[in-house]
């Protein structure tokens, strides 16, 4: 079977920069799958590819069709939920017209009234304040918000970039377990980018380390904790 | 008190007129962060589109709701056509852009209907009502509610529907909104089309008043301008407010200081655009914009 994504041999960059040096990944349906390395590796540049957001090269697949020639609007619209960095919310708007955002391209009335329910169950903080202005959330609260507007757009696959970036370890692990949620409930394939190491190869199957922009290694998540080069370099211990 | 009333209500539709062309403003600055210096002369160009349609026999409730979507159309041509090309240019160059797009809308309406004052049919009379013992004319009282129900319409449109909602979210932050699966570029193209027809509004509201003519519009823009500084350029509902506080003011003051008369309507205009950017840069409905460094 096809991967759900498929990256082969991508680079890409900004203006005469060069961040990705050829990178080959694949996110299979229903999977996590987690991307590590350092500040400036080319994370944040590898989602970013995916959704159109920088110029590239090479080869994308998402669900059996190239992205090559799309724009990130069609690329979203065909199923792909981008929580990018610094959470992408809308601070000029109310935390439930955030929210409308998320499902405004849905025409299945009921089922978007039911996974309101559902985001309103995981995040009630989001209930209480939804008629306010998503600028007076806190950090935490915003990176909740960008999950529940992803989890309203139904997408087959979640790019997340640093879910964890900023927030007391507390918050992290709730937001954590509710990404872990999502992805079992709904089989959303969750492509995770993240600094915190030790967190993602807890929620992944398979994991990616990136360096200066090419993949230095890959496998299972288990294999990787093991690993002592991992370890040191991006466990700590 | 009688009078001060009269001149009040007047400077109200007055108030309604530039409230239209400021709010034309705003949605395009919202949009691109710009102002378009060629807003009025688009306004003026829609009002030569009214009065072909009526000189050719078309009732004037008809005319107006079919320029109002010519307007529309044209505004997302113009987007389209000129804007798009320059997006992302610098702001500078958009700024000559649009003051071409005066100059070219302005000699190609001189260039079509010539430079002779027309008188533009007003379907309210200049006949007085006495309103709580102030004479006001049905053409005041018919400026303010034609603007008052496209102002609402607009503002209907903007806040409460899905479409709306795209729409701001567009403007505001084009790269998330991409990322939700909004068609930003096409939601800057209906900004302009919205724009237009606001300015459409203003413009056949002023005719009757001023005639019409090519550079009809040129003294309203500068308190359309007044208006949606005042107002603070980002917000609509600013504008409409900035609008009616500019019309009344310059009524009143043209009334009341001798020295203003007829003649300093305009400077007042200007004052208010001064005083607003010394005391209150944001305006009444602003937010300051704070920026991390």
């Amino acid at each position: 079977m096809a991967a759900l994504l498929e990256l082969t041999g991508v680079s890409a960059g900004y203006g005469p920069t060069a961040v990705l040096h050829g990178i080959s990944l694949s996110v299979e349906e229903g999977e996590i799958v987690s991307v590590l390395g350092a500040n400036g590796a080319g994370k944040t540049t590898t989602l970013r590819a995916i959704t159109g957001g920088v110029r590239w090269s090479g080869n994308i697949r998402f669900a059996g069709r190239s992205l090559g020639s799309m724009h990130t609007e069609d690329i979203v619209r065909s199923g792909i939920a981008h929580v990018p960095e610094g959470r992408g919310i809308l601070t000029e708007l109310t935390v439930e017209e955030n929210l409308k955002l998320g499902s405004h391209l849905r025409r299945d009335g009921a089922a978007v009234r039911k996974d309101y329910d559902r985001i309103f169950e995981y995040f009630p903080v989001l209930r209480e304040r939804r008629r306010l202005s998503a600028s007076t959330l806190s950090g935490g609260e915003q990176q909740m918000l960008a999950l529940a507007r992803a989890l309203l757009m139904r997408p087959k696959l979640m790019l997340l970039d640093e879910p964890s970036l900023g927030l007391a370890p507390m918050i992290v692990r709730s937001i954590f377990e509710i990404i872990r949620t999502i992805n079992q409930v709904d089989r959303v394939a969750v492509l995770l980018v993240e600094q915190n190491a030790r967190l993602a190869l807890e929620m992944s199957s398979q994991a990616y380390v990136l360096e200066v922009g090419r993949i230095a290694m890959r496998g299972e998540s288990a294999e990787l904790q093991g690993n002592e080069s991992v370890r040191r370099s991006y466990l700590g211990y | 008190m009688q009078e001060f009333l009269q001149q009040v209500i007047s400077g109200i539709a007055t108030g309604g007129i530039f409230a239209s062309l400021a709010l034309a403003l705003v949605l395009i600055y919202n949009a691109m962060g710009l102002v378009n210096f060629a807003q009025g002369e688009m306004a003026m160009l829609a009002t030569f589109v009214a009065f072909t349609l009526i000189d050719h026999g078309m009732n004037y409730w008809i005319a107006l709701p079919v320029t109002l979507v010519i307007a529309f159309a044209g505004g997302i041509a113009i987007q389209r056509i000129v804007i798009r090309p320059v997006e992302h240019a610098p702001i500078l160059t958009l700024v000559i852009v649009t003051l071409g797009l005066a100059t070219l809308v302005n000699g190609l309406a001189g260039f079509i209907f010539g430079y002779v004052p027309r008188s533009f049919p007003s379907p309210f009379s200049v006949q007085t009502v006495n309103l709580l013992g102030a004479y006001v004319s049905y053409r005041d009282l018919g400026v303010i509610g034609v603007s008052a129900v496209v102002l609402l319409a607009i503002y209907l449109l903007l806040q409460r529907t899905t479409l709306g909602l795209t729409l701001r979210a567009a403007a505001h932050h084009p790269e998330a909104s991409r990322l939700l699966g909004v068609h930003v570029s096409w939601m800057l193209a209906l900004g302009w089309g919205l724009a237009s027809a606001a300015g459409a509004v203003s413009g056949i509201m002023a005719a009757p008043i001023l005639l019409l003519e090519p550079n009809m519009m040129q003294t309203i823009i500068i308190y359309a301008f007044a208006a949606a500084v005042l107002g603070g350029i980002e917000s609509p509902l600013g504008a409409v407010v900035g609008g009616v506080i500019v019309g009344v003011t310059v009524n009143l003051a043209g009334t009341y200081l001798p020295f203003v008369g007829g003649d300093l309507q305009l400077a007042v205009a200007l004052a208010i655009i001064v005083a607003v950017l010394v005391l209150k840069p944001n305006g009444l409905f602003g937010r300051p914009s704070v920026r991390r460094v």
